[in-house]
């Protein structure tokens, strides 16, 4: 036996991962996977985070890609049934940016929303008739109805949200929470993302990495995109012709020569190498076991809807969502796009709620009937809003532009309060009266039900310490519980 | 104390951010970036520590006055307080930051181990050893070194021929020879180019919705042959940041000012232009700023920089610099594939000449057949078209109509040609196939169509700078483009040394500032980066920011020297390269001892060779230069090589173009990686850490995860390759052994050892039993990759040799560069 070897053993993690005295050092072996390569059974993340036990261990984005009409679905504006047609008001609108799609518009036609909406529940949370399933459990959520963001633009203002500026190259809210809290399983990775779309692919709004990238954060905290087609990670599948033990055996041979390499060389990345290719390994197992739905028993697929087992769909992709959750990934992130009624409001709008309301319900009551709802957080939201005006011949509007001013979300769990509205807009949906949330105040607040003080996770570069929130950001403390 | 190894570092993180030069965030009226300032408001009394207020402060446990405050959520160590309380006994000195003087060549440090240095760079690395008792490595083994001395000049691999050729060399300068031999490689121009274009976020696409394909690649090209032909830096430099406006610019000249133009370019529907041009100049500020200051100046784009010298005014000055372009801040599309944002340089080929002139006759042929008046004819089929449309009132058609009545609505002096263009085209492509009849005019139309299409899209369009369009530059109250202050011209940072005498106020000038030679910052940023290539961490381990918050060199002084040697050498990088790759420092092993990493953990004292995982995309040229699949032809196209299916399937929701992989074929399969397609929203998945080109990246990212592991075992890059390196030593003459060792030399270049032999033999065999029991898996396993196979073989003893290949290529001493 090399007298190398004897002494790698010796080496302390600490040796191994730690150049400075913050233990951020501890953040490198808190790795993409959790990466407890020396038998942890956890990986931690940054030294002295959580900075106090948060409500929420977990979080499930389902992110509504295209801009959800908060009009037509969350906050009920009976003023733009009795207005329907009249120009909104100047001296509402006044000098809001709008998309240069509206900017130069000389007519304002109000546009009510498109089906009435219902009390639902013991709280009575109004919510529109297009969205049944969630009305069943509006007793569950807090509804926002005073969100804002800057952004005119779905790729800006879907960068703000997820990573804080409009501009591509942030580190992204998964990349910051597996960076702050690490991971709870070594199968897996700590941050997934998954896409879907409508069927009718009516809007074309693309998803791009840096919305789950790790931007100047270690590569390793990005988001680990589970694909449609093909191998849901690239690459997960062995060649054709290599089977689970022919792998294995090929591993060991090459883990063999790797340790003796280690032997001679010394250097601790060899040893990481080797867990690594472990890793690998078994994530070709678990992978696939969370796309097997054939356990799942059929009083749960029906939670989700008929298309729970169509590969690719909101349904499918919500239910992988909370197996893993449930398998201990920190952060799942759902991209599903569909909500960008520019000219085809009438038709569109009712068919996306139909694909996406059954899941998104589905998805809480399951977490909720085992007992996973109260330290997971599930965030329900887009971009922006749209507008309460019509697009399209003014004389007979057929679509809603963007908005940001003022829109809606909803959120379940995990610390948020039950049979909540928070925040309220003036009568025509156009600008915020109460309780306003900016996209920074956010995700201070996700951050802070996660345990996490916004203001203190950082990480520095090009001198200076950068944060989720940049200079901004307060907790919402009227959507905690 | 030191001010700027010591004390800086401390008062910057922890006290500049309310105490430091932006006065609209400083506090109590205190700054202590400026003794004269903190001795104004009493900060400290210099010589009597015990009497400042500064130490009380700092020592001080009442919430009140503690600083820095609870709240800053900062804290200053008990070793830092008792450094800051020395310093001000000692008298609280400050000194200008080391990175704004001009660097001055420093003597050589005496050294005891006389005879180890080779040149000057290794007395300053001895110097810091020995002042922490260390000694040098040994030198690496001879094939150890040709391999790291070889990927790091052409990101390539030894041939055996060329590790046969070093080894037998017994000439005293057999190193130097190879280094020489490696820096005229034209693989040389390829390896070095791949960090520039890092740092120039070049990328094939504009990124967001549309994502058009761009023709940047001609840039890329001349990045390549600038750094073959050894371009002094001053030029390769001043050519990128301002060749348009050199006297007679060249065509070449315009080209390299598409560094600036490299940017995303958002052409999403509803995009507010002006806002997005506003990103593209933020964007070019801070990449200039990155790549040649070394600054990051993106703070100031808000607000005064809280810790380096630089206000708000500063910045937008640079700005004015990159404010005059003939631009949109939007693409134009010229076909569903291809859009890029004016200005652009055309540049037109032989081939695309002759290829234009026979469509053009074509064309002209099916005219002459049609008669003269095949034009009326077909105004008529459309006239008939848009009537019939109008009169049948179809909800779906209801945009058509409106197109069709604003064309015929718009008053004769003002025609709206937007309009008639669309409803014109919509005529040709789709509706003129559903009448029947009038072939001679489909074909017309069909030929038209297919020149237009020729023109956008095989004719290169780079997006370059071009300073034709003077614009008013405003300070943007926090960076917001609609909200202007005062108006600004363009000026250099004003804390940085003034320009040269003469020089015009524009890009040029800037070129000229940069290099000039008492500029403090150029030298110093580029020898720190390629420091950082060849020891993976540059001297400044914070390439991007040699400002007040960066980290300060490990060696100052040998940053210096080597700042001065590169501009005294007339910015010749060669030179350079050769300097750093023929010094002792560099040809150390990289083996390390516990003891060596309990000393030096981070290895920046160099006590031995540094060792890290080679880039993807080494490691794909690799595999393809080892089994002899690699094309050596430079330059050209961007190529698709192999992508796991449905890489773009999520780009594919936008109807407004196809987005499906147009996998190449034959040679276009197997060339080096750095001419793949680059898709800026989906970049190729098997170049793990390869920066994803949206922002300037000029600090490599070098991270060991399971992904890795997936790639390099499952890819059919990596497989393919294996399966044709087999079939190689199975048509060679020898028995197991000869050819196990053959595998493994022609992978990891060393020769195995006895032990090395065993293990290599049980993988093979393990293999060979697997292969042996299911032949049908031998069979579908060989099927991997496009390249032919071998029939004579037989399956299961091929498959076992490719497995073993594959195994050999996954091994941690063949993913790294030792």
């Amino acid at each position: 036996m090399n007298p190398f070897a004897e002494n790698i053993r010796r080496v302390t993690r600490r040796q191994l991962f730690g150049h400075t005295a913050t233990g951020l050092g501890a953040a490198a072996l808190s790795s993409l996977l959790g990466g407890p390569a020396y038998g942890a059974a956890q990986a931690a993340g940054v030294s002295g985070f959580p900075n106090f036990p948060g409500k929420a261990k977990r979080v499930i984005y389902l992110w509504q890609g295209g801009g959800p009409s908060h009009i037509d679905l969350l906050d009920p504006k009976p003023t733009l049934e009795r207005m329907a047609m009249q120009d909104i008001p100047e001296s509402i609108r006044g000098t809001t940016r709008l998309s240069t799609m509206s900017s130069s518009n000389k007519k304002w036609p109000i546009v009510p929303a498109i089906k009435p909406f219902q009390k639902w529940g013991r709280s009575g949370t109004e919510i529109s008739t297009l969205l049944p399933h969630l009305g069943s459990i509006a007793d569950e959520i807090t509804v926002v109805r005073s969100m804002n963001t800057e952004a005119v633009n779905h790729a800006p203002g879907v960068t703000f949200f997820l990573t804080g500026s409009q501009v591509p190259g942030r580190p992204s809210m998964g990349a910051w929470t597996t960076y702050g809290l690490g991971c709870e399983t070594s199968d897996l990775p700590a941050f997934v993302v998954m896409t879907s779309s409508d069927r009718q692919k009516s809007c074309g709004q693309l998803f791009f990495d840096y919305y789950w990238g790790s931007g100047f954060l270690p590569s390793k905290y990005q988001g680990v995109r589970f694909r449609n087609t093909g191998d849901p990670v690239p690459y997960l599948n062995n060649p054709d012709g290599i089977d689970r033990a022919a792998r294995r055996t090929l591993l060991d041979d090459i883990q063999a020569m790797n340790a003796a390499h280690l032997a001679d060389y010394g250097d601790p990345e060899t040893d990481t190498r080797i867990a690594q290719y472990e890793m690998a390994y078994r994530m070709q197992a678990s992978v696939p076991d969370l796309t097997d739905l054939s356990r799942e028993p059929q009083h749960i697929l029906d939670l989700y809807g008929p298309d729970v087992k169509e590969k690719g769909s909101f349904a499918n992709n919500c239910l992988m969502a909370r197996k893993l959750i449930e398998s201990g990934t920190r952060f799942v992130q759902l991209m599903h796009s569909g909500w960008d009624q520019h000219g085809n409001l009438h038709t569109q709008l009712e068919v996306q709620c139909r694909d996406t309301d059954q899941p998104s319900a589905g998805l809480v009551q399951d977490l909720q009937q085992r007992g996973l709802l109260d330290d997971t957080l599930v965030i329900w939201g887009g971009e922006f809003g749209r507008t309460p005006f019509g697009q399209g011949d003014p004389a007979k509007p057929n679509g809603r532009d963007h908005f940001g001013r003022a829109f809606s979300l909803w959120m379940a769990g995990g610390g948020v309060k039950k049979g909540h509205v928070h925040g309220a807009t003036d009568e025509f949906g156009w600008n915020i009266t109460e309780g306003k949330v900016h996209v920074h105040d956010h995700q201070a607040t996700i951050m802070h039900l996660l345990g996490i003080d916004h203001t203190r996770l950082t990480h520095r570069y090009q001198g200076r310490q950068f944060r989720l929130t940049d200079v901004h950001g307060e907790v919402v403390k009227g959507v905690l519980a | 104390m030191d001010f700027n190894r010591d004390i800086r570092p401390i008062l910057s993180e922890n006290c500049y951010y309310c105490h430091g030069q932006d006065a609209n965030h400083r506090k109590a009226d205190l700054r202590l970036d400026r003794r004269e300032a903190a001795l104004a408001e009493k900060a400290f009394v210099p010589g009597d520590a015990e009497a400042s207020e500064l130490v009380k402060r700092l020592f001080s446990t009442d919430p009140d006055e503690m600083m820095p405050p609870p709240d800053s959520h900062r804290t200053v160590t008990p070793e830092q307080k008792a450094k800051l309380k020395q310093w001000i006994a000692e008298g609280a000195g400050y000194q200008p930051h080391w990175a704004f003087m001009p660097p001055v060549r420093p003597l050589l440090p005496l050294v005891e181990n006389n005879p180890w240095p080779r040149n000057q760079i290794d007395h300053f690395i001895l110097h810091g050893l020995e002042a922490h008792q260390l000694a040098p490595s040994p030198e690496a083994d001879r094939t150890t070194l040709l391999r790291r001395v070889t990927y790091d000049l052409t990101g390539l691999p030894p041939t055996p021929a060329e590790v046969g050729a070093f080894i037998a060399d017994a000439s005293p300068v057999a190193y130097e020879k190879v280094v020489d031999r490696l820096l005229a490689s034209p693989a040389y121009g390829e390896r070095m180019a791949i960090p520039w274009l890092d740092a120039s976020r070049y990328a094939d696409s504009n990124g967001f919705q549309q994502d058009g394909d761009t023709f940047q690649w001609v840039w890329r090209d001349w990045v390549v042959r600038a750094l073959n032909s050894d371009m002094p830096f001053d030029q390769f430099g001043t050519w990128q940041l301002a060749g348009d406006l050199l006297p007679g610019a060249t065509t070449d000249q315009k080209i390299a000012t598409a560094f600036n133009r490299n940017h995303l370019l958002n052409g999403e529907g509803g995009a507010i232009a002006e806002e997005q041009r506003n990103v593209v100049l933020f964007d070019r500020v801070d990449v200039t700023s990155t790549v040649f200051l070394g600054l990051t100046m993106a703070c100031a784009q808000c607000h005064d920089h809280k810790y380096d010298p630089m206000t708000q005014k500063d910045y937008y000055s640079l700005m004015a610099g990159f404010n005059n372009i003939p631009e949109s801040g939007t693409p134009t599309f010229y076909s569903s594939r291809i859009r890029v944002g004016p200005p652009v340089v055309e540049l037109s080929t032989p081939e695309y000449e002759k290829g234009m002139a026979k469509l053009q006759q074509q064309e002209a042929e099916l005219k002459t057949a049609a008669g003269p008046e095949w034009e009326s004819r077909r105004n008529a089929l459309q006239k008939e078209w848009e009537d019939q449309l109008i009169a049948a009132g179809k909800p779906e058609e209801d945009n058509w109509k409106r197109l069709i009545l604003d064309v015929r609505e718009a008053p004769a002096d003002k025609p709206n040609k937007y309009a008639a263009g669309r409803v014109r085209t919509e005529f040709d492509d789709r509706r003129l196939s559903a009448v029947a009849g009038h072939d001679d005019i489909k074909k017309i139309i069909a030929a038209q169509s297919a020149l237009r299409t020729y023109k956008a899209e095989e004719l290169p369009r780079v997006m370059v700078m071009e300073e034709t369009q003077p614009r008013e530059t405003h300070i943007l109250s926090r960076g917001n483009y609609e909200q202007p202050l005062e108006k600004v011209g363009f000026a250099v940072p004003a804390f940085l040394p003034a320009m040269p005498a003469g020089a015009p106020a524009n890009r040029l000038g800037l070129a000229q500032w940069l290099f000039s030679p008492d500029h403090p910052l150029t030298a110093r940023v580029q020898v720190n980066r390629l420091w950082q290539l060849y020891f993976g961490t540059g001297l400044v381990k914070t390439a991007e920011d040699l400002g007040v918050q960066g980290e300060p060199p490990v060696h100052g002084d040998l940053l210096d020297w080597l700042a001065v040697e590169f501009r005294d050498r007339g910015w010749q990088l060669k030179p350079m390269h050769r300097l750093l790759v023929t010094s002792a420092t560099y040809r150390q092993s990289s083996r390390s001892t516990p003891a060596l990493r309990q000393l030096d953990p981070e290895n920046r004292l160099l006590s031995r060779g540094p060792r890290f995982r080679l880039p993807a995309m080494f490691l794909r040229d690799t595999a393809l230069a080892v089994s002899g699949l690699l094309q050596p032809e430079i330059g050209g196209r961007p190529v698709y090589p192999y992508q796991p299916e449905g890489i773009w399937d999520s780009l594919a929701i936008t109807k407004e173009r196809d987005f499906t992989y147009p996998l190449s074929s034959g040679p276009d399969l197997y060339r080096r990686s750095l001419y793949t397609f680059h898709r800026r929203t989906v970049g190729p998945a098997n170049m793990f850490d390869a920066s994803v080109r949206q922002a300037c990246k000029v600090r490599p990212d070098l991270t060991n995860t399971p992904l890795h592991a997936l790639t390099t075992l499952n890819d059919p890059t990596w497989v393919e390759a294996s399966r044709v390196l087999a079939a190689k030593l199975l048509a060679t003459p020898g028995d197991t052994a000869s050819r196990l060792s053959e595998a493994f030399r022609r992978i990891t270049i060393r020769t195995p050892r006895p032990e090395d032999l065993t293990r290599l033999e049980t993988m093979l065999n393990r293999q060979r039993q697997y292969f042996d029991q299911h032949p049908d898996k031998a069979t579908a396993f060989l099927k991997t990759g496009a390249a032919p196979q071998d029939a004579t073989l037989a399956a299961p003893e091929h498959a076992a040799w490719t497995a073993l290949c594959l195994g050999i290529f996954n091994l941690d001493e063949s993913l790294t560069r030792e």
